[in-house]
């Protein structure tokens, strides 16, 4: 599906618009604009300290932004925790640093929020985290603690505890940063699955490879800014800012 | 990849043990400097164990000073006749333990290896006794005779079960082995004539008479069946019932059992029944169907802010309560102001439970059972004793001590860990008042928070609202203690990442499940060394009871055992027992705690 049909046909699932974000005196967004459709997946490249872990976290409120507006999938985010408790079962998040529980076993990581937030019963819990192990490749795992596992493994498993909660979106704040090379693989290839599988994705990474592949649409940022967006085709092989053309001849 | 289906771990091989032989040389005498140490500090030990066991043996120690007054020492003056209590208390808490060991299942074994070392120690002891105790050559014949005993055993269990590898296969269940040993303490008690001995000329004289420790055999001897009969029952119950739900269950009973066998199987309230039935069954009734309507509607799914605020304003309400009692405002019965926190206490929490009607109803339930159990124990605790004791307390003695202890570390503990939170907390009136408390706690001895709250209190408190003896002591020293333990466990909340907080809320949980679920366990977990620590320290200083007229263990033996004419002056004897009850106890905690630690470890890395 290419990102014009993406983005004619299907429902807006994130919108952001003019989004302004402060850290103190140091603006780290200015004036994002963008629009994100359903079963879109788009990458956000840039610069370190650009501002893209500040953007995606924007989306589920880990941050909040100071102006403009953010509405994901109907819903305004606001100060008003209804909302923020709405977007946040519906929008998962996956770290560049894992963030799994080490103190539980895998399987609790998967079943946390489903039994409590979503209030599902244990058993239907457990067997819908064991389905989802299956589907990261790793139902073996399911009675181990975090610590026990392999990185690529633990970000899977991070994955899957973020799929549990049946998210509409998906945030991914460098998911393979962390990981030796032969980890790497492992863990984009589900990301691919999940995709293919229709899945509205909003990833920042640094695999080129996989921006070229999986993206619909790829938004440059610079020093808080939007300052070229595309397709892959057009964002690698000719790309209009002199500062998008810089990037590239540093990274490729 | 390829992941092995389980945790298989290949067997490690083991360690070949080593002689003692080669111990000796690695750890004594690798070196010339560490052989002199060897032989300085042997000297010094054999010097001081030959001194203590002089000291201990000598023909001047009254040792019957501390055997006849045993009784004394564990629980006072409590009533021969009410003893019964006692005894049912200790049952109780012997069925729990056994109960439990078998739903955690204890899965620990001992390696026959271990065990024939320990018999080869308690040989080497005895053998180290026979020769440096101011003994008779006779005794000393038949003390060698038994160490050789000892040593033969395990030295043959050492040479006899090690396979042609020189290791140790077999094994024991610990938990049997536990059983055994007791078993045999009990059986000494039929056997052994304890109690009342004198020394003449280095001779071991028992006097005549039924002693202490022997009127206790029959009980003991429940006890133990009890144990060992509610382990099997537990073990039985395992495939019967979910084992979540035995574990629920047994905590509960378990945070329960000290308020219940305390202030009711033990103090024997005398309860007024006009003022029950005019007074706190409405009451209890008021709150249960009040709060528990109030509770149905906060836990309606979908209420968003609106039951926050609520639950915000009750928790006010329920504070601005207590700080009316200490000014007289609004005379009420105490058992109200602490109905109220628990509302807004359960306010805070009922968004957690807003989903189907099935759930909020348990909620609700678990709402009525909690107003059930604290007001008939508010109740209890209020009604005056039965039992007339020398002292402001019922209870004397060790049974004091532990009561005590255990009482204010149960309820400090939640206390600590909300004022941990509350002085980490981003609200900043939680911030301040936290920190406000814990400061002024801080800066106050204990002695004179226990005279606070036993004499100086209840004074002021206004009509209505009245606080039992050891209920004021254990007030106090829960106060205290929580101010401590807050600072212990918020070191801990600081070393819980900022990606956890972060995680969790992007799964959607809530603050307070977030603080549940993540935070606690493992700030906890960081913080067992020196809650630990703190615990112990809670123990020991229990002795400073007696500053409020208690009769704790340390002033029976330092003060009232001397004081007896028939033992006049007789102190050290008494203060050398209770050192080593002390030590006993603050050994073994931090024994487990070392267990505890290794543990909990298992998902750390
Ligand atoms: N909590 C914070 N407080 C102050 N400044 C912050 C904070 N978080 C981020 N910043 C600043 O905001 C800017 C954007 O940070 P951000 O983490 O979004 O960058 P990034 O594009 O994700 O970089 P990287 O590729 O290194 O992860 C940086 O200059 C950073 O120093
Ligand atoms: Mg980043």
């Amino acid at each position: 599906m290419s990102a014009e049909t993406a983005h004619t046909t299907r429902p807006d699932m994130i919108v952001c618009e003019n989004v302004d974000k402060w850290f103190g005196d140091f603006q780290a967004l200015k004036g994002v604009t963008a629009t994100i459709a359903e079963q879109e997946v788009v990458v956000v490249l840039g610069p370190s300290g650009s501002g893209k872990s500040t953007w995606i976290r924007c989306i589920n409120r880990l941050e909040a932004h100071e102006k403009g507006t953010i509405v994901v999938d109907g819903v305004e985010l606001t100060n008003d925790l209804r909302n923020i408790e709405k977007i946040r079962s519906e929008v998962g998040m996956v770290f560049q640093q894992f963030n799994l529980f080490p103190h539980i076993t895998v399987l609790d990581n998967v079943t946390l929020a489903p039994k409590w937030v979503r209030k599902m019963p244990k058993a239907e819990a457990e067997n819908k985290a064991k389905e989802l192990l299956e589907m990261v490749g790793i139902p073996e795992q399911a009675s181990k603690y975090p610590g026990q596992l392999s990185g690529g493994q633990q970000q899977r498993v991070a994955i899957a505890r973020a799929l549990a909660m049946e998210p509409r979106i998906m945030l991914f704040d460098e998911p393979t940063s962390a990981l030796d090379p032969e980890m790497i693989k492992e863990v984009l290839d589900v990301m691919r699955d999940l995709a293919l599988g229709g899945m509205t994705m909003m990833v920042v990474t640094h695999e080129m490879g996989f921006a070229r592949e999986v993206a619909d649409r790829i938004f440059f940022l610079e020093s808080g800014e939007i300052v070229e967006e595309g397709t892959p085709e057009h964002f690698f092989t000719n790309p209009t800012e002199d500062r998008t053309k810089l990037f590239l001849s540093q990274i490729l | 990849m390829n992941e092995p289906a389980t945790i298989k771990v290949e067997s490690r091989p083991k360690e070949p043990s080593r002689t003692p032989r080669e111990w000796i040389r690695k750890n004594l005498f690798s070196n010339t400097p560490n052989t002199i140490l060897t032989f300085i500090f042997g000297a010094i030990s054999i010097y001081a164990i030959r001194e203590l066991l002089g000291f201990i043996l000598s023909g001047e120690r009254r040792w019957g000073a501390v055997a006849t007054n045993m009784r004394l020492l564990m629980a006072q003056g409590y009533p021969a006749n009410q003893f019964v209590r006692v005894w049912f208390t200790l049952g109780c808490l012997m069925a729990l333990s056994g109960l439990s060991l078998a739903t955690w299942r204890a899965s620990g074994r001992l390696s026959l290896g271990k065990i024939s070392t320990w018999t080869m120690n308690l040989g080497g002891g005895l053998a180290l006794f026979a020769i440096l105790a101011p003994i008779s050559w006779a005794s000393r014949l038949g003390w060698i005779i038994a160490a050789a005993l000892f040593l033969l055993v395990g030295l043959s269990m050492w040479f006899g079960l090690r396979d042609s590898e020189k290791r140790f296969s077999g094994s024991v269940p610990t938990v049997w082995f536990t059983y055994g040993f007791l078993g045999v303490l009990v059986l000494s008690l039929w056997t052994v004539p304890y109690g009342h001995y004198a020394f003449v000329d280095g001779e071991l004289i028992a006097e005549t008479g039924r002693t202490v420790a022997m009127s206790t055999k029959l009980p003991f001897t429940v006890m133990w069946l009890i144990l060992v009969g509610s382990y099997l029952i537990g073990t039985q119950v395992r495939q019967w019932i979910p084992i979540g739900r035995t574990k629920a269950v047994l905590i509960g009973l378990w945070f329960l059992s000290p308020f219940v066998l305390n202030w009711i199987v033990l103090r024997d309230p005398d309860f007024d029944y006009a003022h029950i039935a005019s007074t706190d069954i409405p009451l209890a009734l008021m709150f249960a169907i009040g709060g528990g309507l109030v509770l149905y509607l906060l836990s309606k799914p979908d209420l968003g802010e609106i039951g926050r605020i609520v639950a915000i304003i009750f928790l006010i309400f329920a504070i601005f309560n207590w700080v009316a009692a200490f000014f007289g405002w609004y005379p009420m019965l105490q058992k109200v102001r602490i109905s109220f926190v628990l509302l807004a206490l359960a306010a805070l929490v009922a968004p957690n439970f807003a989903a189907d009607k099935k759930t909020r109803l348990r909620f609700v339930a678990s709402w009525i059972g909690l107003i059930a159990v604290s007001h008939w124990l508010i109740t209890a605790i209020n009604s005056p004793s039965t039992l007339k004791l020398q002292g402001p307390t019922y209870l004397g003695g060790f049974s004091l001590t532990l009561f005590v202890a255990v009482l204010t570390l149960l309820l400090s503990f939640p206390l600590g860990v909300l004022l941990a939170l509350g002085r980490t907390s981003t609200m900043p009136i939680a911030r301040v008042l936290s920190t406000a408390y814990i400061e002024s706690i801080r800066g106050v001895p204990l002695i004179t928070i226990l005279f606070f709250f036993s004499n100086i209190l209840p004074l002021f408190l206004p009509e209505g609202m009245e606080i039992a003896e050891l209920a004021a002591i254990v007030t106090g020293y829960t106060l205290f203690s929580a101010a401590y333990l807050a600072e212990n466990v918020r070191g801990g909340l600081q070393s819980v990442m900022r990606g956890q907080y972060e995680a969790a809320d992007a799964i959607g949980l809530t603050t307070s499940q977030r603080t549940g679920f993540i935070v606690i366990p493992q700030a906890l977990r960081v913080s067992i060394p020196p809650l630990v620590g703190q615990a112990i320290g809670v123990f020991k200083e229990t002795s400073l009871v007696a500053i409020v007229g208690a009769f704790d263990l340390l002033r029976i033996a330092a003060y009232v055992v001397p004081s007896q004419t028939e033992f006049l002056g007789v102190k050290r004897e008494g203060l050398l027992l209770i050192s080593v009850i002390y030590f006993i106890v603050a050994f073994s905690m931090s024994k487990y705690s070392q267990k505890l630690e290794e543990r909990v470890g298992l998902g750390e890395r």
